[in-house]
């Protein structure tokens, strides 16, 4: 799933990068913040231990094996931002040493694994982790974990414009929903093993999170992985509206460059205002 | 290959070793850029930043074949990508995803194969990246070896009780034992962890690795860049004035 150097469109690996830095630059300081005290040799070794679980072989079928990838196995005994910190230091290293992923496309892979990867993985544990349905939030984080930078990775080279039969696409999707259910199934085993080592392992949660929220957070995810593959019909509202007023197209790039950041921010704005007063009613 | 061999190449001391990573960072990033942005030509382009690559390998006096070999990484990907877009009716993307990507894998390999990935992360550091993120780069590098061969023991000790996983039936049991050996790594990892930042505290760790030498951006780094990062340009400009 590391997107070598080469396969992106460069529209798509540049504005990844710019997206990405901002992204590593605050979770590098709220990692730095999160933890107590200076924790840089666990964040490391952490890290090193991700690379070498890769040589732990899970069996899977007759003669198949698969490992475990640890995104969300970070998430869920670190913390969301330490974990995305660790997987862009790997990601870093894969790309420099092992060629496993291009330097150009660093933003992109940061962005599906270490970024939406580890957020996604840690959501489950996040909204229901600590109710009596602790072992499905354990693999639910590792199966969405990987189905959300799975799916990304899908887009990102569709949108760079590779062409792909119907059929491929279905048998790669497929394959992610194994994946995704492998990956969970390793991480809950591994998180379960190891609070039988450690019982506190786990990263500790307060009980009690509006289900609202839950639902709200889920449906997100989804509609963010699934929903993209069914919003490629019809046009939709941007272009319809590009129907109603074909003047706008005559902006120039500025023009409907700083239209689309607008409506970004726009779109931006009304999430952060309806999470605030979601919040609010919530506590 | 193991990666080792990387870092074993780096100890050289040709003139292309003694460049500042800083200069040798810029100059990858210029050329990888010119390949990814470049469009007619491609192939004769191509052409001339292979040479431009094995000149500066041969230059390096790392072993050319191994590096060549070595990028070819990237290939299986691309040729899955290109059997995919093959099927779909575009029958040239592959070979350019192909040429792109196994050229950009080489270009970081001649630079990581002279540099070597400390004083690479020394230098992005100066170039300001942020540093608790290239510390832990750092760490994760320094013990990947370690828990990398503690790794190997612990699957070696598992085949040696007649567990290899490949040879059994799928079931719970052999399952559950792989977790729980990742799961005693994962906690001898976090062991160790706090066994290295006690020892570092008591050595005087203050936040931030001494340096031994200081790293200096001299007249010939200089040089270096201005010329390392205009050779692939003024390259693919002859290429599209031929070709356009």
């Amino acid at each position: 799933m590391h997107i070598p150097d080469g396969f992106l469109s460069t529209p798509v690996w540049a504005t990844l990068d710019v997206a990405a830095a901002p992204a590593v630059l605050y979770l590098t300081r709220r990692a730095q913040h999160s933890l107590e005290e200076n924790k840089v040799p666990l964040l490391g070794v952490l890290g090193a231990f991700v690379f070498a679980a890769q040589m732990i072989n899970f069996p899977v079928g007759p003669g198949t094996t698969g490992h475990l990838v640890g995104g969300a196995l970070l998430a869920f005994t670190l913390g969301p931002a330490p974990a995305s910190i660790v997987m862009v230091a790997i990601l870093a290293i894969q790309a420099l040493v092992f060629q496993d992923g291009g330097v150009l496309a660093l933003g992109a892979n940061i962005t599906n694994m270490a970024v939406m990867g580890v957020l996604a993985g840690y959501l489950p544990f996040h909204i229901w982790g600590a109710t009596r349905w602790h072992k499905s939030a354990l693999f639910a984080g590792g199966a969405l974990s990987v189905l959300v930078s799975a799916c990304l990775a899908l887009a990102e080279l569709l949108i760079s414009g590779v062409r792909m039969p119907g059929s491929v696409l279905g048998v790669s999707l497929a394959l992610f929903a194994v994946s995704a259910i492998l990956e969970g199934a390793i991480t809950l085993a591994v998180m379960q093993a190891l609070e039988r080592l450690h019982p506190k392992t786990a990263r500790p949660l307060q009980p009690g999170r509006p289900p609202i929220l839950a639902g709200v957070a889920l449906l997100a995810v989804l509609l963010a992985t699934v929903g993209v593959f069914f919003a490629a019909g019809g046009p939709d509202g941007i272009e319809r509206l590009l129907n109603l007023h074909p003047a706008s197209l005559r902006a120039g790039f500025w023009g409907q460059a700083s239209a689309g950041v607008g409506g970004l921010l726009l779109i931006y704005g009304a999430c952060l205002v309806i999470g605030r007063v979601a919040r609010h009613r919530s506590l | 290959m193991h990666p080792a061999v990387v870092e074993r190449w780096a100890r050289g001391s040709s003139p292309l070793h003694q460049r500042d990573p800083r200069a040798k960072i810029i100059a990858l990033l210029v050329f990888l850029i010119a390949l990814a942005t470049a469009g007619p030509g491609l192939p004769v382009f191509a052409g001339g930043l292979l040479v431009l690559l094995i000149a500066g390998l041969v230059c390096a006096g790392v072993p050319v074949w191994g590096v060549l070999v070595r990028a070819g990484i990237v290939l299986p990907f691309a040729a899955v990508l290109a059997g995919v877009t093959w099927l779909a009716g575009d029958p040239t993307r592959g070979a350019v995803v192909a040429l792109k990507s196994y050229l950009s894998a080489l270009a970081v390999l001649l630079v990581i194969s002279t540099t070597g990935l400390p004083a690479l992360l020394r230098g992005l550091e100066a170039m300001g990246a942020p540093r608790f993120l290239l510390q832990v780069a750092q760490f994760l590098y320094r013990y990947f070896f370690v828990i990398a061969e503690e790794a190997r023991q612990m699957s070696r000790a598992a085949a040696a009780r007649g567990a290899s996983a490949r040879h059994q039936k799928f079931g719970g049991q052999s399952f559950r034992a792989a977790a729980g050996a990742l799961a005693v790594l994962f906690a001898s990892s976090y062991a160790r962890a706090e066994d290295i930042h006690r020892a570092m505290l008591a050595r005087g760790f203050e936040g931030r690795f001494p340096l031994l030498g200081e790293m200096r951006f001299g007249r010939a780094d200089l040089l270096f860049t201005i010329l390392a990062s205009l050779a692939p340009v003024a390259l693919r400009f002859a290429v599209e004035r031929t070709f356009a």
